[in-house]
């Protein structure tokens, strides 16, 4: 007995070194891809890139798709027609009304969690926050289920925000999203300091291969040799062509179709996603902020919203004109939704019990909406949305399979949407499954 | 290169002589006795010499109880015999691995089980393990200065403090070094880096509107600890037993930073100070070690009765002024504010001041009553689903909850104990790794649970448990002697130990791994090339939170009060000079807030070049990282901090040390010395003056001239720091 724990004792300890070698030398995970074609046998794999809005601070549900307009929650709210009989949105998303039968609806969504912290945790990663682990997102998530995407360009990235969050959590800084703090600015110090021009570089670089040659012939080091090439691909990425990926204003009639997009930090982000995905990148979230609207929330709904219309009224028509609709899943997503009880100063606090997300493009049926809000927008009345759901159907619009077990570096096994165990097996599987009509 | 004859000088030199010679008689439990003089430890082994010379070992066990008291009593404390102790095991499992390693490779060509591109592949590993059985060179004194720099004060040496000690003839400068930067509070700020890891020290733990809980005591609590040499087994104590509110006893930030989280507490508790990891047992029997769910739920009811925030108005111990109603209170301050017209419209300060003050609600206390029960789909026979059970460990002390304050109490004096077989292991461990780069045990957070017979150096690891025991678990004490040790100051291996010798411990030690610096020692160190005095400025709000959270409020009968009250919560968290003045932007150096990690923002934001580096986020347990990427390099090729800081014409290394102190010296190698802590080879002087050919003309004002001049400087620096050379400790 003694002797049999003292192997796995080395079992879990090999698994260490082997993530340890991984993450020192950059090697991304090997894909697991599998399960594919089960994926698409239900209707989903059809997205081969995501772009996920995520409007940080909580979406107003009721001001934004789940208006209940002439009710006493309903506020100074109006609702307008969609053209698909029976379903209005907010008067502040015309847009989106006109593209209707291109949108799906989610408008009952429910978190356990009133937090913005917390809240934004669960929707990112399926799983609730924890002081031992930190699950990852779902752009690494895609990476290590179906493979790296682009030779070069990173397979996610992350815009606004600061690059706060889980990121990559237990997959490890490897496959943490590219942030892009600014879309105006693209990767942070990627062009060559002001006043540094090419002479000026290149006799720095060749002074720092002087100073270092000593060192460097010395140490034989895996970390070192790391490093240099980090330099080396560094100095490639400078002059290539990949970096004008993440530079706004090489897009073609930038100006023009900012002018559609808005251009604001949304629209702007929007448009540099679409860049983005355009280019090969599979997994871009964009982050909205100024949602946490405790006062005077009608002052600053008509931009708020209105920003969000523009930019992903501009991305749909963009995408269709380009052929890339059905293959790029735009989401919508927040924390939770706002009280339907106005508070005294004008605004609506914290509501995770209800609250609306939206999915379009990537194989999702347009034109519907699942799930049902009650009357005054206060509870859940049909066909309950948890966060793990929400991200199952992401997940299996990608195409992932939503029972690979992956495993963390201490040993513990995780999955894209969440696990349980099935009760009859006993096996890990998945905790939440797709919105299966989108897929239909 | 390194030679077989190095190895054999290196165990010729090490042969410990203590000055505690004496002959007394001594006694064996089968009654035997022997007249000798006590020579050492090793292991467990207890080494005699008697009159004639003759060497003898008796475990430690077979001795007499007063022969024990007597061994114990007169073990070396003197770090130079500790070390030579030390160094001693080292070179003997080194040489022995690699004897033994010798014999295989001249077996190999007889291995009938091997074909021969296997036994190929064996002679290149062997030849490899067997190079690293040979100790490394000494290191030259430059070397030395900036590594014991980067491991005791967090950062490079600066410029005078490297030329003092380059300077110095005295044979023991290196001991003396070693103890002058443990006094320094460079060493607080250093260690306490580790900690804020270890321990996950940050700020906004618990955020009540736009206010949050102050972490400053807390942060100043470990300091403080680290500089009075606070016991390791003291302090673990104090921070699982502290109650109250973090700004009367800072200790609980400790148990704060889990707040609402029980069982995760648990197992960091296990992480951190036992270097067990028991999370598994959390959901069902742990598969690798014999730990049961049961173990787990027992042991997590020590602290079932700990609670991190006071229920209703019961929240009396601060604010006493305010008595028992804080809202009232903060109502009324309110009131009177928008009274006298000083709230504007949609300003949240007032909101903010119930938050600041909410936060008296936070307190660690045990209200009496087990909230741990076993969770709602326990499988296993030995209990039923949500059943509470009763405290109890699993292994070690047997501990009698009713003997203690608390449960949480007995709790903390089982994992302090001595006869805790994880706790000094786990210490020693963690330790030994902040000096060498690897622990012998790796992964440091999960030491497996049968230690003899692994292939680690297990007489070494006895050696240092027993001698951490013996320091009384002094911090200082015990780093004082691995920084004497002869292993330390070689110079650092030139190769990555393999997987195979991580997995199986087979990295013997013939000097310190390669390591590349921290986020926070790359970034100190940064600092310490643009001021003066890098640990000028620090942060001094643990005594002004205390001051405020007892502020009687009651007295206040003006809105001018209340506001000059608000105002003073602004400046907790200040940085401030030594001449006890806040910093100001005028502080900055090339508009950057070039300050020691340890008194900012904990941790820094997402996207800050400490971030970047891999700064830890503080959500879990040493969750730094040192790996490479892009935006690390891109942003010491085209960042602000080289570009714009450290070539600031004001930055301290072009102002004072390259310009200044007169004519005297050479430029480049006052620069060299500053940033690599070496003077520059012939052919890197020849390219660094080449560089910093300045091109100024007569037409140019004094101004612009200082700028062309300061860039040109700046091409060295920038050179300089993006060399692996900086970002490595050799």
């Amino acid at each position: 007995m003694k002797d049999q724990l003292k192997n796995l004792d080395q079992l879990s300890r090999r698994k260490f070194v082997a993530r340890t070698a991984k993450t020192a030398l950059g090697v991304s995970v090997i894909p697991l891809a599998n399960g594919m074609q089960a994926v698409q046998a239900a209707g989903g794999g059809k997205a081969e890139h995501c772009i996920f809005f995520y409007m940080s601070g909580g979406m107003t549900h009721i001001d934004t798709f789940d208006p209940k307009p002439g009710t006493e929650t309903g506020g100074a709210t109006k609702g307008i027609d969609t053209g698909v009989a029976g379903i209005q949105v907010s008067e502040f998303m015309p847009g989106i009304a006109k593209r209707f039968k291109d949108v799906a609806l989610v408008r009952s969504m429910t978190q356990k969690t009133g937090d913005h912290r917390g809240g934004s945790y669960w929707m990112h990663t399926s799983y609730g926050p924890r002081a031992t682990i930190v699950h990852p997102t779902m752009g690494p998530w895609a990476q290590t289920l179906l493979g790296k995407k682009h030779e070069t360009l990173p397979d996610s990235v992350l815009i606004g925000g600061g690059g706060g969050g889980p990121g990559a959590g237990f997959f490890g800084p490897a496959l943490a999203p590219l942030p892009i703090g600014d879309p105006d600015k693209g990767v942070q110090n990627s062009r060559p300091a002001q006043g540094v021009d090419e002479d000026l570089f290149d006799k720095r670089i060749d002074l720092m291969n002087t100073f270092d040659e000593s060192f460097q012939r010395k140490f034989k080091n895996d970390e070192v040799a790391a490093y240099s090439q980090f330099y080396d691909e560094t100095l490639k990425l400078m002059q290539s062509e990949d970096l004008d990926t993440f530079d706004l204003s090489k897009e073609p009639d930038v100006q023009k179709k900012l002018q559609n997009y808005g251009s604001g930090r949304i629209g702007k982000g929007a448009l540099l996603a679409k860049r983005l995905v355009s280019s090969g990148i599979r997994f871009v979230e964009v982050r909205g902020g100024g949602w946490d609207m405790h006062n005077n929330l009608w002052q600053a709904i008509p931009q708020r919203a209105g920003e969000l219309d523009k930019a992903l009224s501009a991305l749909i028509d963009d995408l269709k004109a380009e052929g890339m609709f059905d293959k790029t899943l735009i989401v919508l997503g927040t924390e939770f939704g706002r009280t339907p009880k106005i508070n005294a100063n004008g605004g609506r606090d914290h509501f995770p019990r209800c609250f609306s997300t939206l999915f379009a493009g990537g194989g999702i049926q347009g034109g519907q909406v699942y799930g049902k809000s009650d009357k005054l927008g206060m509870s859940v009345e049909e066909n309950p949305v948890t966060a793990g759901q929400f991200n199952a159907t992401i997940a299996h619009a990608l195409g992932m399979d939503l029972n690979k077990v992956v495993y963390a570096p201490s040993g513990r096994p995780f999955l894209v949407a969440g696990h349980t165990r099935d009760p009859e097996t006993d096996a890990i599987v998945t905790e939440h499954h797709p919105i299966m009509p989108f897929f239909s | 290169m390194k030679t077989l004859a190095s190895l054999l000088v290196g165990i010729a030199m090490l042969s410990i002589t203590t000055a505690r010679a004496e002959m007394r008689t001594w006694t064996d439990l089968s009654g035997k006795t022997v007249e000798a003089e006590f020579i050492g430890t090793q292991g467990t082994l207890v080494k005699l010499k008697t009159s004639d010379g003759k060497l003898f070992e008796f475990d430690v066990a077979k001795l007499s109880e007063a022969d024990r008291i007597f061994v114990k009593a007169n073990l070396p404390t003197d770090p130079a015999a500790l070390a030579a102790a030390i160094d001693q095991l080292v070179v003997n499992k080194m040489k022995e691995s690699y004897y033994g390693l010798r014999e295989e490779l001249a077996a190999l060509p007889q291995n009938a089980n091997l074909s021969n591109a296997e036994k190929l592949k064996r002679k290149e590993e062997i030849e490899r393990e067997m190079e690293m059985c040979i100790p490394n060179e000494r290191t030259s004194d430059e070397q030395f200065l900036r590594r014991i720099y980067l491991d005791l004060a967090g950062r490079i040496p600066t410029f005078d403090e490297a030329e003092k000690f380059l300077a110095d003839r005295s044979p023991t400068k290196r001991a003396a070094l070693i103890d002058d930067l443990l006094d320094s509070e460079a060493f607080a700020m250093r260690m306490y880096n580790y900690y804020s890891d270890l321990f996950r020290i940050r700020e906004g733990v618990f955020m009540m509107g736009n206010g949050d809980l102050k972490v400053d005591p807390y942060i100043e609590y470990i300091k403080a600890s680290i500089r009075e040499d606070k016991p390791f087994n003291e302090m673990a104590r104090e921070l699982l037993t502290a109650s109250g509110h973090i700004a009367d006893n800072p200790a609980t930030g400790y148990l704060l930073a889990d707040s609402g989280m029980r069982l995760c507490n648990l197992s960091n508790t296990f992480t951190i100070f036992m270097g067990t990891e028991i999370t598994c047992a959390q959901c069902h029997d742990h598969p690798f070690e014999e730990v049961y769910q049961m173990d787990f739920f027992k042991m997590a009811s020590f602290m079932g009765e700990t609670e991190t925030r006071m229920r209703g108005n019961n929240n009396s111990m601060m604010m006493m002024s305010m008595g028992s109603n804080s809202r009232a209170e903060q109502e009324r301050m309110g009131k009177l504010l928008k009274a006298a017209g000083k709230l504007r419209e949609n300003d949240t300060t007032d909101r903010d001041l119930s938050g600041w003050m909410g936060t008296t609600n936070i307190q660690v206390h045990d209200d009496g009553s087990n909230a741990v029960q076993l969770p709602h789909d326990y499988k296993y026979d030995d209990g039923e689903p949500n059943m509470k059970v009763e405290p109890s460990a699993y292994f070690g002390d047997i501990m009698e909850v009713s003997e203690y304050e608390s449960p949480r109490h007995a709790f903390a004096e089982w994992i302090v104990s001595p006869n805790n077989p994880r706790f000094t292991i786990n210490t020693v461990n963690r330790f030994w790794k902040i000096a060498f780069g690897i622990g012998q045990i790796e992964p440091v957070y999960n030491i497996p649970g049968h230690l003899d017979g692994q292939a680690q150096n297990y007489e070494l690891l006895t050696f240092l448990e027993e001698m951490m025991k013996d320091l009384n678990y002094s911090t200082k004490d015990f780093f004082r002697v691995l920084y004497n040790t002869q292993t330390y100051q070689r110079e650092a291996e030139t190769m990555s130990p393999s997987l195979a010798q991580m997995d199986k411990g087979t990295y013997h030690f013939p000097g310190p791994v390669l390591r590349r610096m921290t986020a926070e020692q790359l970034w100190d160190s940064l600092v310490t090339l643009t001021t003066a005095n890098p640990e000028g400025v620090t942060r001094q709000g643990a005594q002004k939170y205390k001051e405020w959270m007892h502020t009687d409020t009651t007295a206040f009968k003006t809105a001018d009060e209340i506001l000059a009250y608000k105002s003073k919560w602004g400046e907790i968290g200040r940085l401030t000079k030594y001449d006890g003045q806040y910093v100001s932007r005028d502080d900055n150096v090339g508009g950057e807030a070039m300050f020691r990690a340890s008194e900012m923002r904990q941790p820094q934001q997402p996207g800050h070049f400490l971030r970047m580096f891999g700064q830890s986020d503080k959500q879990l347990i040493e969750n730094q990282f040192d790996d490479g990427s892009s935006p690390q390099v891109m942003a010491l090729l085209n960042g602000k901090i080289t570009n714009s800081v450290l070539t600031n014409p004001d930055a301290y290394l072009i102002k004072e040390i390259a310009n200044g102190r007169g004519s005297k010296g050479d430029k480049v190698d006052k620069i060299f010395l500053s940033v690599l802590t070496r003077y520059p080879e012939s052919n890197e002087k020849s390219a660094a003056n080449s560089g910093m050919r300045a091109r100024t003309d007569s037409g140019m004002s004094d101004k612009q001239k200082m700028e062309v001049e300061a860039k040109a400087i700046g091409n060295v620096i920038w050179a300089l720091v993006n060399t692996r050379e900086f970002m490595f400790i050799q």
